[in-house]
């Protein structure tokens, strides 16, 4: 090594502890930025070049570097999201919170040519105010990442230069990745249409045109549907409703051949006086001032079981659906069909 | 009313026996405690001798549930008689709880 490199190799082990110290202030601007945006990253990691990394690229190109202010990643951070659309989020974030040197930062993803595929990352060479030293910032998706860790594995570790055509292999599966990338976020742009527009015909009533299925049970449920029915339930004893997740009926519609909201609607309006009536018959002779909001929807299941003639067995069916099978359900069928038959519902 | 925590392996199980209404819901809260700060065990409220639940006793479970939840813990309502399982049916607990 000459005497230009030894010098900033000394430079370098003088000021480690500076970069210690905005190795962690960098981690927390940016840790702090992502949660305040709500965005979802994968990796949020940094390191330091260490020392043996450094020697290695001053014997290579030392002296293009006049001072290790030039050396534009000693610190090194890198942000990984999975999809190609957060990482555009991602980077207009970092703009907000980093002075960007953009003559030497480099958009990779704008840099290919037409006919050839490779490593499509973003580098930000960024700076932070009351240090010298500039820090380099990896912005890339998963899929990509992946293409780079093994691509340097297979690359640079074995010490032997790569002949074309293993290159030209390694590149085809980056044109791969970014194929997939981009589908993935065209599925998660679509599914988020989706579950906008699903959203739009429950707010909107227009149930019979909503297939059922876990996204737009939940949907439904978060236009609170059974509210009504529980409110008229505790008021015959003035209780308190605690809440409590109803997702778990979906598995009791679909059983009872409901194929649409339009279908659960129907049942809710069929049968939800009788629904009413079974639990004022039940809470109305006790002083019970607590239920949970799951109480109007169980009776409406109850009250349909018994009216389409499931029985008692029909009730089992139900409770091992709400609670998972276990033999209590049939001691708890076996009440509640004796009380439902009681009452003639 | 008796209340008995008993830990066994991953389980931390309370034995409940006699009535649980309003006058001793203070001093079952206080005893049930101890199961507040099982982390990621099953907790099995056991009832084979509990006779009678009342609102308050239904609440001093809730709560049990709401704070195993954060911890990781699973509660598991064992062995409740006629009249609980009847409680527990028209107030909609049978959806909030794992009933064995």
């Amino acid at each position: 090594m000459d005497l230009h490199s030894e010098i900033i190799l000394e430079e370098y082990r003088s000021q480690l502890p500076v970069f210690e110290k905005m190795q962690a202030e960098v981690m927390r601007i940016l840790q702090e930025a992502v949660a305040r945006r709500g965005l979802h990253v994968t990796t949020l990691e940094s390191r330091i070049k260490k020392e043996d990394s450094l020697c290695g690229k001053l014997a290579l190109k030392g002296s293009k570097y006049h001072s290790l202010s030039d050396i534009t990643d000693i610190l090194g951070a890198r942000i990984v999201t999975f999809y190609t659309d957060d990482v555009d989020r991602i980077a207009s974030m970092v703009e907000q919170e980093f002075d960007i040197d953009w003559q030497n930062s480099v958009d990779k993803r704008m840099l290919h040519q037409l006919d050839r595929f490779g490593y499509n990352s973003l580098h930000y060479i960024c700076r932070l105010p009351g240090y010298v030293y500039p820090f380099e910032l990896q912005l890339r998706t998963t899929l990509q990442h992946a293409w780079a860790s093994i691509n340097h594995d297979i690359g640079y570790k074995s010490g032997v230069e790569i002949p074309r055509e293993y290159l030209r292999r390694i590149n085809r599966l980056a044109g791969i990745l970014e194929l997939a990338d981009d589908e993935f976020s065209r599925i998660r742009a679509e599914i988020t249409d989706y579950r906008r527009r699903v959203h739009q015909l429950v707010q909107n009533g227009k149930l019979d045109d909503v297939l059922l299925d876990g996204d737009t049970f939940g949907s439904y449920l978060q236009a609170r549907p059974f509210d009504a029915l529980n409110k008229r339930i505790a008021a015959i004893n003035q209780a308190e409703i605690e809440e409590v997740p109803l997702t778990r009926y979906l598995r009791v519609f679909k059983a009872f051949g409901c194929k649409t909201l339009g279908d659960v609607q129907r049942l809710k309006h069929q049968y939800e006086d009788a629904a009413y009536r079974l639990a004022r018959h039940q809470l109305g002779n006790t002083d019970l001032d607590i239920i949970s909001s799951a109480v109007g929807v169980q009776n409406l299941c109850i009250v349909y079981v018994i009216a389409n003639g499931g029985g008692k067995i029909g009730l089992v069916h139900l409770f091992d659906a709400i609670n998972g099978h276990n033999t209590q359900n049939e001691e708890i069928a076996d009440v509640t069909y004796n009380l439902a038959k009681s009452m003639q519902l | 009313m008796k209340t008995e925590i008993v830990a066994s392996g991953n389980q931390v199980i309370a034995k409940f026996s006699g009535r649980l209404d309003t006058a001793a819901a203070v001093q079952t809260a206080e005893d049930v405690k101890p199961l507040m700060e099982a982390a990621n065990k099953e907790i099995i409220l056991d009832c084979t001798a509990l006779e009678y639940i009342s609102s308050s006793g239904l609440r001093i479970f809730l709560g049990i549930r709401k704070e195993a939840a954060p911890h990781g813990s699973k509660v598991i309502v064992r062995n409740i008689n006629a009249d609980i399982r009847q409680v527990f049916i028209m107030t909609g607990f049978v959806s909030l709880f794992e009933i064995q």
